[in-house]
C-alpha cells in the first residue's frame, strides 16, 4: 500500500479527518482538485482584494476547539478569530434599518421596538435555544448517527434530546410563529432556513434555533475564511500528512466490495487501506465508485436525495466604505415571501425579483483583505440552477446588474459608483470548481428524511473501507457540522483500523 | 380483539386525517413534502 489513507478533497471535513488520522500515526495523503485548501470555506486573491468563496462566518466555534483538542493542539496557535458584533444588520422593504447585537439583552431591546410581546418571547426563545443547542442538538455535532443503535445511544446519553424532538417534527415556520407574532421579527429570523437549502415551510424546526446560537458568538478568521482550513492543514502537515494540489480523483478503486485506492485524472493509481471522501455523496457513489458497481437498492437510495438550492455569489471590490451596519446584512423578505420564492420562482426556474439577499462585509472585521480605504463585499442570494430565460455562463453580467438594481430599488443601497472589481460565481462555477452537482454548496437537502441515519453514512455500507465527510453526510452543511463530520469519520477509521 | 384492532387503526387514521385537515397551509406543505420522501427511507437508511 502507498498510504494508510487517501482523502479526496481538502475541504473542512476531509482535512479534519486527515488530521485526526495523521495524529494517530496513519500515513495520509490528501488529494485536492483545486490549488488551495478549504473547498466552500476558502478565499482567493483577485486584483488586490481577497474574497471568500462561500462560507462567511463561524458559529458554534467550540466544534473547532474540540478538533484541535483532539489533535493535542490549541486553536489560537493556528487560527486568529475575530469576534463579530453586531450579528446582523437588516434592510426592510419599507426602508427601515436595524441590527441585532450579540447580547441577548441588546437584541431584546431592539425587538421591543417592534413588539413588547415578542421581546418577552425572545427571552423564552433564547432560553429554549440555549438548552436545545448546548444540551441536545449540539451533542450530536461530532457523534455518529448512522444507525438506529447510534441514535438510541446518543439519545440515552443526552436525555434532553427527547424534550426537543417536537422541533424536529414541526417545521421552521411553525417554530418561529409559535414564539413570535410580529412579521418583522419573524422575518428577521427567517434566513437560516435557506442555510440548509429549504424555505421556512419545508425546513425542520430545530434549524430555527440557529437564530439564537449566533448569539453565543460568531467569528471571522483573520486573513479570510481560508484561515480555518489552512490552520487545520498546518496541524495536519505537522503530523507528517501530505497534501497534493491540482490532483483530481476520477475513480475510487475497488477490489470486490472493498475500496483499495483511487485513480487520478492523469491515470495515476494510488493504493491505500482506507479512502475518505470529502466530495458530494452523489458524485462519489454515482461517478467515482460507479453506478454500475452499486446494488439496485443503493442506486435508488443515492438518486433519491435532492440537492440543496444553489447560492450564486457576487464579489465586489469597492473604493469606499459601504453604507452598512454589520459584517452580515440581510435584505429580508417575510416568511410568506420566502415560501413564495421557493414554490413559485424556483419551481419555475426564475431568479426572484424581491432582492432577498445576504451581504457579507469581511473588511468590516479585517481591513487587511483590501487595499487601504477599500472594501470587499459578497452578495449571496439563492437562485435556480436552470434558468427559464437565460444561461448562467452567458448571463452572469446580467445577473450582476439585476442584483445591484434590486438593492438600489428595494433597499436604497447604491454600490455601482464605487465598484472597482466585480466577479460572479454562478451555480455552474460551483459545480465545475467544487464538483457540487447543480452547484449545491449546501450539499444534500437537510429535511428530517435526509438527516441522521437517513443521510449517507460516514462509514459506507456499500463499499467497505470507504468513509464519507462533508456536507453530504451527518450533520450537513456549514463550517462546524463539516468539521464534526471529519471527526466522526476519523473515529470510525481508528476503531476499524487503529 | 381483531375488530378492536381494526377500530383502533381506523380511529388513528381518521385522527391523522383530521389533524391534517385542521393544519395550516405551511404545515400541510411540510407534511406533503415529508410524505413524498417516506418511501425512500428504507433505502436511505442502509447507504
Amino acid at each position: 500500500m502507498d498510504y494508510d489513507a487517501v482523502v479526496i478533497g481538502a475541504g473542512l471535513g476531509g482535512l479534519s479527518c486527515a488530521s485526526v488520522l495523521a495524529r494517530n500515526g496513519f500515513k495520509v495523503l490528501v488529494l485536492e482538485n483545486t490549488g488551495q485548501v478549504g473547498g466552500c470555506c476558502s478565499s482567493f486573491d483577485h486584483q488586490g482584494y481577497r474574497f471568500d468563496i462561500g462560507a462567511s462566518i463561524v458559529e458554534l466555534k467550540w466544534v473547532i476547539d474540540d478538533l484541535f483538542h483532539k489533535l493535542g493542539k490549541r486553536t489560537e496557535d493556528f487560527i486568529d478569530f475575530i469576534p463579530i458584533d453586531p450579528i446582523y444588520g437588516f434592510f426592510t422593504a419599507d426602508g427601515r434599518r436595524f441590527s441585532y447585537p450579540v447580547s441577548i439583552e441588546g437584541t431584546r431591546e431592539v425587538i421591543a421596538g417592534f413588539s413588547p410581546e415578542d421581546a418577552i418571547a425572545w427571552d423564552r426563545f433564547a432560553e429554549v435555544g440555549s438548552e436545545a443547542i448546548n444540551f441536545a442538538f449540539g451533542k450530536v455535532m461530532s457523534e455518529s448517527m448512522g444507525t438506529m443503535k447510534d441514535m438510541l445511544r446518543v439519545a440515552a446519553a443526552n436525555p434532553k434530546l427527547a424534550k426537543y424532538l417536537k422541533y424536529m417534527v414541526l417545521n421552521f415556520e411553525s417554530v418561529l410563529c409559535k414564539f413570535f407574532k410580529n412579521d418583522t421579527v419573524r422575518a428577521s429570523m427567517s434566513l437560516q432556513s435557506y442555510f440548509v437549502g429549504l424555505p421556512p415551510a419545508l425546513c425542520p424546526g430545530y434549524v430555527a434555533f440557529l437564530a439564537y446560537s449566533e448569539h453565543e458568538g460568531i467569528f471571522y478568521p483573520r486573513g479570510g475564511m481560508i484561515g480555518i482550513p489552512q490552520g487545520i492543514a498546518d496541524a495536519f502537515t505537522q503530523f507528517g500528512g501530505e497534501i497534493r494540489f491540482n490532483s483530481r480523483v476520477d475513480k475510487v478503486l475497488t477490489d470486490g466490495k472493498r475500496a483499495c485506492g483511487v485513480e487520478l485524472a492523469d491515470g495515476t493509481q494510488i493504493r491505500s487501506n482506507v479512502v475518505v471522501s470529502n466530495i458530494n455523496a452523489k458524485t462519489l457513489y454515482l461517478q467515482l465508485v460507479g453506478e454500475e458497481k452499486l446494488p439496485a437498492w443503493a442506486k435508488r437510495a443515492i438518486k433519491s436525495y435532492e440537492v440543496s438550492i444553489p447560492a450564486p455569489m457576487i464579489m465586489l471590490g469597492l473604493d469606499a466604505k459601504p453604507d452598512l451596519d454589520a459584517h452580515h446584512s440581510f435584505c429580508y423578505a417575510t416568511l410568506d415571501e420566502m415560501n413564495r420564492i421557493w414554490f413559485e420562482d424556483y419551481a419555475n426556474n426564475r431568479v426572484p425579483d424581491g432582492g432577498f439577499m445576504l451581504i457579507s462585509w469581511p473588511t468590516h472585521a479585517d481591513p487587511s483583505l483590501a487595499p487601504e480605504g477599500h472594501h470587499c463585499l459578497n452578495l449571496v442570494s439563492f437562485a435556480p440552477y436552470d434558468l427559464a430565460d437565460g444561461d448562467w455562463d452567458r448571463d452572469r453580467e446580467k445577473y450582476l446588474d439585476t442584483m445591484l438594481g434590486l438593492l438600489e430599488k428595494n433597499f436604497n443601497l447604491k454600490l455601482r459608483d464605487h465598484i472597482q472589481v466585480a466577479k460572479v460565481n454562478t451555480p455552474k462555477d460551483f459545480e465545475r470548481l467544487l464538483l457540487h452537482p447543480r452547484g449545491a454548496v449546501y450539499g444534500l437537502q437537510s429535511d428530517i428524511t435526509c438527516s441522521a441515519a437517513f443521510r449517507p453514512g460516514a462509514r459506507s455500507r456499500v463499499v467497505k473501507g470507504l468513509y464519507l465527510t462533508g456536507a453530504s453526510t451527518h450533520l450537513g452543511g456549514g463550517v462546524a457540522p463539516t468539521i464534526g463530520s471529519g471527526m466522526v469519520a476519523g473515529d470510525f477509521i481508528l476503531k476499524d483500523f487503529g | 380483539m381483531k375488530n378492536l384492532k381494526k377500530a383502533l387503526l381506523l380511529a388513528g387514521l381518521l385522527g391523522m386525517a383530521a389533524a391534517y385537515m385542521a393544519a395550516d397551509d405551511s404545515t400541510k406543505r411540510y407534511i406533503a413534502h415529508i410524505g413524498k420522501q417516506v418511501p425512500y427511507l428504507p433505502y436511505r437508511y442502509f447507504i
